[in-house]
This record gives C-alpha cells, structure tokens and sequence, in this order.
C-alpha cells in the first residue's frame, strides 16, 4: 500500500474522532425546567428579572452573588455564581448561564452576557450643556 | 419640511463620502484594467490605466482616513462615528485606538494596508504585477464596497463612517434644528480598549491580514498565467512577512489580554481568537511545503491549496467576527452592521476564484506520481503540515458551531468548558509538531542515510530527556502525563534546534532563520504550558469569607478576596493589605501593598506596591484594569472585581434641594429623659448635664408669657472629643416649636421635643449612617515562568526576519 493512502485513512479517522469529540462535549441551550432534568452542565439563556433585586453584598462575601434570572420560556429561577458581581450586569440584555441546578438554584459556574452595545443601540443622552440657551 | 440644522459642519463628511466612492471606482477599473493588461500584454496602456487608477485609489483611501481622523479629532458628533466612538475626555493618543474601534475603522485600516503593499508589488513585481494585481484590486474593491453606505435596489451597501447621527439614529431631539448643542459629549472608547496595545495591536494584526492578500493574488496568477512553477518563489517571502506580522499581531492581543482584560490569562480560545489563528496555522503549514517543494518537487498541490486558503479562511475569519453569527459565544465579536450577506458575498468570491483555478488547471498541475523516501525531509515537512491542517479543522469546527446553527436552524451549544474542549486536542498535535521539527531537521531533502540520522538524533534525544526532567523539577508540571509530553516535546525542538544553530555559527548561515523560529516556538510552548497548568489564584479562599451553606464545599472555593481599609489580610504567602486609592479621573488606582515575611524571623523579606485601576464608568459599570509584579521566573497579577461605587457629586446636590430637613439621617430614636442621664449613640454617649430655662433665641425676641427651654447636652465622642449642645423647645401662644441641634462631626441632630411634666423631657436623636469604610475586592493570581512565552514570542519573530532575508536573497539571485 502506498503511504498517502495509509495517511489517508489515518487522518480520515482522527477527523471522524474529532467530530465525535465535538458533538460529546458539546451541549445544548436549554431551560430551567430541562436542567431539573439532567445531572450535567448545561446552558440556559434567557434574560435578567429586573424587577427583583441582585444580592452581592461583598463585606459579607466576596464570592456570591445572586439574582432571578427568567429563561426564554418564562420560567423564572434564583441563579447562584460563586464569584464576583459581573461588572455592568444590571444592564445586560441576554445573559447566557452556563452551570447546573441545585436543588431549586442554578449553580452558574459562567456567566456570559450582551450588554447594549454601543453598535447596535444608540441612545442618545440629552445632557444639558453650557451652549442651551443660545 | 427640511431642518436647518445649525452648527454642523458637514464638508469633511461630504469630502469622505467622496472619497470612499473614488476609492471604490479606482479600485474597480484598476482590476479590470490590469485583468486586460494580462490578456492583452502588448498593449501597454491598460498596464498604464491600472497603475494610474490604483495611484488615485491610494490618494483615495488616505482621504478617507484623514477626513474621518478630522471628525474624530474635531470631535465633530454631528457624525455618528465620532459620538459612538469617541469623547471629549480622550487623550489624543486613544484617539487613535477609537479610530478602529469600530467596524468601518477597521476596515479602512485593512485597505490602507492593503494599498500600501500592493506599492510594493507594482514597485518589485516586475512581469507579475498586472496578474498580480488584478487579483489584489479586486480585493481592494470588495473593501471599498464595505464602506460605501448607500442602497442599492433596496438593500444597503456598506456602512459608511461618515454617516450623520440624525440619520443613524431616530430621537426626538432631532426635530430641534440646534440639537447640536444639546449633544455635550460622544459615547467614548470602552475603557477595555484604553490601553497601549490597543494602540498597536489593530495595525499590526491587519497589515497581517492585509498581507495574506499577496501569496494569494501570487498563486492566483500562477494558475492564471500557466507559470505553475515560478510563483511560488516570490510568494515564498511574502508568506514569511505574513506569517511573523500576523503572528506578532496576534501575541500583542494577547499581551493585550493579559494585560487590560480581566479574565486573568493570555488565551482564552475565545472564536475571536480562534479566526484570527486558523490563517496562522494554514500559512505557516503552507510556508513549509512551499520550502519542500522547491527542494524535492513533490507536495505541489498541498502547497498551492493551501496560500489560496489562507486568504480565503481571512475572510471567512472576518465574516466570523464582523457579522454577529457568533452571537452568544463571544464576548468580542461585533454586532451586525447589516452587512451579512455582503461579508458572505466577500468570502463566496475568493472561494470561487480558488476552486475555479484549481479546478480548471487540474490536469496541468505539476504534480508528481512518485511515493516520497521515508527518510527524507519533504515527506515529514508535509507529514507536519498535514498535522497543522488537521490541528485547524478541528478549531474550526468548534468555533463555526454557531455557523453550522445559522445554516441547518440546529441549536448545539458550543462545550461547556471550551477551554478543556481545544487544550485536549491542541496538546495533541503540539506534541507531533515539536517532535517533527526536531526530527526534520536531522533529515536531508530527497535521501538520508538511515544510521547517520539515527546517531544524530540520539544525541539530541538524550539531552532532551536530561534537559526535560530537570524542567519538569523546577516547574512542577509533571502532574498530568499530557504536560509531560508536551514539555518534552518542547525541550527536543529547541535542542536539535539549538544545534543546528550551533552549525549555522559555523558557517551555514542559511540554516539559522529556520532554527530560530523553531526555537523560538518551543519556549512559546513551554512558556504557554508552564503559566497555564500552574498559575494559581494567590488569593484563594483566604480568610475574609463568610461560606454560604451548601455552597462553598461543593464548588471550588471563591477566588475574590474582600480586603478592608488599612487592614492586612494573609494570602499565599503575603500580607496584602489595601491602603488607599489615588483618582486621576477617569481611573481609579487602587493602592494594594504586598509584603513577605521570613517565616521564621518574621523579618520584611520583599515589599512592593501594586496599583490595579478601575473606571467607574457610567455607561458599563466598573471596568477593571491589572496590575503585575513582574519577576524574572513568575508574574504576579492583581485585578480589582469589585469597589464601592463612588458618590455622585451631581446626585448630592440634589439632596440638598430635599424636601424633608431631616433627609440623611436614619430613622431617629425618642426618649424620655432626666437630668443626670447617659444615652449611647453609634459612636459614643451623650449625658443630660440640665436644662437652661432662660434661654434665648438668637432671631426671635420673645414676647410675654412665651416659655423657652435648652436642654444642656454633653456629647462624648469615643475618639475622646467632647462637644456642647442645646436643643431649644418653644411655647408660643399655647403651639410648641422646637429648635434642633447638630453636632455635625459626629453625624448627629438632636431634637427637644416635649416636655412630659413628672416625666421627663423628649429627646429625639437622629443620626447619620456611620461613613462606609472603604473596602475593594479582588482577585491574584500567580503565573510561573510566562516570561519564557513573551521571549518565545520574540525569538520566533526573529527567525522569521532572518528567514525572510534569505529567501529575499535566493529571490534577487536567481531571478533577477
């Protein structure tokens, strides 16, 4: 056999290996309600419940910090985060968790967010300058 | 009915716009004349229109940059640009980085890039520049398209910089022709970007990208022009001069992360990272057996497949990041422009050129049937480019997940722990690649006596193991087999490297490019490995916590430390203690001193003070910024997460405007009192000395049969200060009023309010919140030995340069 086929089948079988390894790590976006389902990590999308209030309270401790976050079915749960408060998280848009449930919390090892960019939405802030009254 | 808008001033918008459509204009007859000037050669002039048209092209690229640095400058927010991007309050020096901050920015910096190299190809490329060039204008044009800004049947074109904020945005402001002067100030840079790499960093990685443009347009016009053999000889210098900028692009967004970002490391295989690295490793694959080829004539269509890549997955990479698909998997990407469709057009037309031209010459590729020697150096420099192809598919197909979702509406999300996901294969094929270039360079081209090559390598193979152990020792990575591999894959590239360069001192100089790059990418590799398997967070679970129940014992232990005012803190080794914090707006240094002590002596052994920043940004929130202690063999690296939010001068004003007198204090306490009396407050006791019943007012004469009271009250503060009050009660025709005291050091009012005869008398005590000490939190961590990455870094740009100039050499001795 000639060696380019053998390195063929060689390289073809490290792809096939990667793509599996690809689809075994990967996960799926889910709610709150698949994640009581499932012992593993996963994503949860969803946005803020900004009607309730964030607990970070750091001269109590630094690293938890917790809020009610709402998935995109609606369905509403207290997320934990053992760290600090996410610098900006007030404004996020989206938050994407990713963690697991304990008991009725979401334990978020990651939190990822998209604030309002400054490209895609432009407010524009009226702030009364020394030029007003010309 | 048409505002007259006042105040704005709109020529330099108007003088851009213009010249983006010149640029796009020139750029476009300049491809087809020089597309002509290769068809018909003996006609000189549309050789002639295509330079003259690719001059006006610069001349017009230039006036887009400088029209749209005068907004920016100016300060001119009437442009949406300048607002968006840029404030007031910048330093002239981020001005420059806010010029790039934005899409449209950043393309114009890849043309400028583009337009100065392709100078170089019309200066040097002698019978290859109209081929060539067609190629590149082309390029150039699709550019210019991005910028354009207008519709065209109902879809946009581009994004034009020059667009006015009355026309981006829809506010009721607009309505006001002044509206101008309502505007104080623009959005401003985000404060991640205020950093001196972010000066650098953009310029350096485009002219990268811009610079794979020409391997391309070179290979393109070798299958065009039937010259199959001949291209790859001037494209060999070019690919080089790509690969070490784009590389050195890349690490200096790394020194940027490591730097001003705050997710303490170097990379993060963030998708944003990753396409900008996949065209690294198909060009630096590709540089190589180029290098094969010219010395043995086999890999022909592996080296020519992948230059024409290269440039193809730069698209794809700026399609990546510039047009919102990867959405939720990246913290850097761009949002939508509303340029989708267009960047994929951009990549679709550089794809199709490729399969075109390869596909139409297939039968005429030089490509031979011969099987390759096993111990020879081509088949092992393609063996490791095969390596470094395979290495990139697999980054590219984790990275393109939200791709791949976009395309067949699936919802995968991307690994959990994405870090862990790319480490575990990347390791893998690091591990083949060091070995390679150890191996490879013990081998001749064509034929290598077995036995020579065997007593070579041994040598080196020995020493490796020696050198490796004792890495291994003082780096203590030897807790994980993969590492251990790695490292001793690393530690055999640089030895057998080493002796070639040991030769190269020797006279074959020729040899020292190549052994230098190598070298170079072996400390990367240790470095990289060693900071990222043993850093360690300094400030781990260290005192200063409250575990909350169930949570603590399950995850891993908290990684912020809270740290009050003036009071130290024990941290893996350190006393750490926060002593102030120094404004020079709008940052905020917060002095931490670190100090380590003997432990047996308790002696001062090492002192040093590190300043991490943070912006209290009103639009983002506190935006931190680290600061590193740097040691010859570790950094150590301090972040502020979190800090007290600064008081607000403007929002204390209003206060003072209250409504309520006693607005600031807590809720007051009442009681009855007696003469003789103690009372705690917060910070010490008041005693009731007596009452003064011929007191007086100070405005107000007092009229017959009014009756006023003092209580005579002794303020004892715990700091040992003493102070006198005299809370007055009045009875004026039978209605009682009362006049309050402060004791403002103290925070306190203190009320007299009725007297309850037999009773007593009421005091009503109102305080103030005692002044919150201040406090930050804060994150450490230590990296062991990353200097061997930076140096890495360097050395391997090094080898590249010199690599450059040998084969720039071959180039004007034998073609020339």
């Amino acid at each position: 056999m000639k060696k380019g086929a053998i390195l063929g089948i060689i390289i073809i079988a490290v792809a096939i290996a990667m793509i599996i390894s690809i689809y075994t790590d990967s996960s799926t976006y889910a709610t709150f309600t698949d994640a009581q389902k499932t012992e593993s990590e996963i994503h949860v999308v969803g946005e803020l419940n900004k009607t309730k209030a964030l607990y970070y309270n750091p001269t109590e401790n630094a690293n938890y910090f917790a809020f009610y976050m709402l998935d995109n079915n609606g369905t509403e749960c207290k997320v934990v985060f053992n760290g600090s408060k996410p610098q900006d998280f007030e404004r996020s848009e989206q938050i994407v968790l990713t963690g697991k449930m304990v008991g009725k919390e979401f334990h978020a090892s990651k939190i990822l967010m998209k604030c309002p960019s400054k490209y895609n939405k432009d407010q524009v802030e009226v702030t009364e300058s020394a030029s007003t009254n010309v | 009915m048409d505002i007259q808008y006042q105040g704005e001033n709109l020529l330099p918008g108007q003088l851009g716009q213009f010249f983006i459509i010149l640029s796009f204009g020139a750029a476009l007859l300049s491809c087809i004349s020089y597309c002509f000037a290769t068809r018909y050669k003996e006609d000189a002039s549309w050789h002639k229109i295509g330079r003259i048209a690719f001059f006006i092209n610069i001349i017009a690229v230039i006036g887009i940059g400088s029209s749209l640095f005068y907004i920016i400058y100016n300060h001119l927010f009437e442009y949406h640009y300048a607002w968006s991007h840029s404030s007031r309050t910048l330093p002239v020096y981020y001005i420059i980085s806010s010029f790039w901050e934005g899409q449209e920015g950043s393309f114009w910096l890849w043309m400028f890039w583009q337009a100065v190299l392709a100078l170089v190809v019309v200066a040097r490329g002698k019978s290859w520049e109209s081929p060539v060039m067609t190629t590149i204008m082309l390029c150039q044009t699709v550019l210019a398209s991005m910028l354009i800004g207008i519709e065209v049947v109902g879809e946009r074109v581009g994004s034009s910089p020059f667009i006015l904020l009355r026309q981006a945005l829809e506010a009721p402001i607009f309505s006001n022709p002044n509206y101008l002067s309502m505007i104080a100030d623009g959005n401003g840079l985000n404060p991640l970007l205020q950093n001196y790499w972010m000066v650098i960093h953009p310029p350096t990685l485009f002219l990268g990208f811009a610079s794979m443009v020409v391997p391309f347009a070179y290979g393109i016009a070798g299958l065009w022009q039937r010259k199959y053999k001949e291209w790859l000889r001037p494209a060999l210098p070019w690919s080089l001069f790509a690969v070490m900028v784009l590389g050195a692009g890349i690490i200096m967004g790394s020194f940027w992360a490591y730097e001003a970002l705050n997710f303490g490391g170097f990379w993060a295989w963030d998708p944003v990272e990753n396409a900008s690295i996949i065209p690294w490793f198909t060009l630096i694959a590709a540089v190589h057996v180029i290098v094969a080829y010219k010395n043995s004539g086999h890999s022909y269509f592996t080296a020519t497949f992948l230059v024409l890549i290269s440039f193809v997955l730069v698209i794809y990479a700026s399609f990546l990041t510039r047009s919102g698909v990867l959405g939720e998997t990246s913290v850097h990407s761009f949002t939508d422009l509303g340029m989708y469709w267009q960047l994929v057009v951009f990549n679709l037309i550089f794809f199709a050129l490729m399969v075109y031209f390869l596909a139409s010459r297939w039968k005429e590729l030089p490509i031979t049937k011969k099987d390759e020697e096993t111990y020879s150096r081509e088949f092992w420099l393609f063996i490791g480019a095969l390596i470094l192809v395979v290495a990139c598919v697999q980054i590219i197909a984790t990275t393109s997940i939200p791709v791949f979702n976009a395309m067949f509406g699936t919802k995968i999300a991307p690994p959990v722990n994405a870090i862990a996901h790319y480490n575990k294969w990347q390791a893998a094929f690091a591990i083949l690649v060091l070995i390679l270039s150890a191996i490879a360079q013990f081998l001749k081209y064509k034929k290598t006596t077995p036995k020579i090559f065997y007593a070579n390598l041994l040598a080196s193979f020995v020493v490796s193991l020696v050198v490796t152990g004792i890495l291994l020792y003082f780096t203590k990575v030897y807790t994980n087999f993969i590492y251990v591999l790695l490292s001793f894959g690393a530690v055999f590239a640089l030895v057998a490297n080493a002796r070639i360069l040991g030769d190269a001192f020797k006279g074959k100089w020729k040899l020292a490019g190549s052994s230098v790059a190598h070298i170079g990418f072996a400390l990367l590799i240790i470095g990289a490995l060693v900071a990222a398997a043993t850093n360690k967070v300094v400030s781990l679970n260290a005192g200063g916590s409250i575990p909350i129940a169930g949570f603590e014992e399950r995850e891993k232990p908290g990684e912020n430390l809270f740290l009050y005012i003036n009071q130290p803190v024990e941290m893996g080794g350190y006393t750490i203690t926060y002593i102030g914090d120094s404004i020079a707006m709008p940052n905020i240094y917060y002095k931490v001193n670190y100090e380590r002590k003997d432990e047996k002596t308790g002696k001062v052994i090492e002192k040093f003070q590190l300043t991490p920043n943070a912006q209290q940004n009103p639009k983002m929130g506190l935006i931190g910024t680290p600061s590193t202690r740097h040691y010859i063999t570790k950094d150590i690296y301090t972040i502020v997460t979190s800090a007290p939010k600064l008081d607000d001068p403007q929002e204390q004003e209003h206060n003072h405007e209250g409504h309520d007198p006693n607005e600031g204090y807590e809720e007051p306490t009442t009681q009855l009192v007696n003469i003789g009396d103690t009372l705690r407050y917060k910070n010490g006791f008041i005693v009731v000395k007596g009452v003064n019943r011929n007191a007086t007012l100070q405005n107000m004469p007092l009229a017959n049969g009014d009756l006023l009271f003092a209580l005579q009250l002794e303020v004892h503060a715990v700091t040992g200060e003493v102070y006198q009050a005299d809370p007055k009660y009045l009875i004026k025709n039978g209605n009682s009023f009362d006049f309050a005291k402060d004791v403002e050091e103290q925070g306190l009012r203190l009320r007299f309010t009725k007297i309850a005869p037999n009773k007593g008398m009421e005091l009503m005590i109102y305080q103030k919140p005692l002044p919150e000490k201040k406090w930050i939190v804060m994150k450490a961590i230590e990296f062991p030995y990353i200097n061997f990455f930076w140096c890495g870094t360097i050395i391997m740009t090094i080898g590249f340069v010199l690599s450059i100039f040998r084969r720039n050499k071959e180039l004007k001795g034998k073609i020339v």
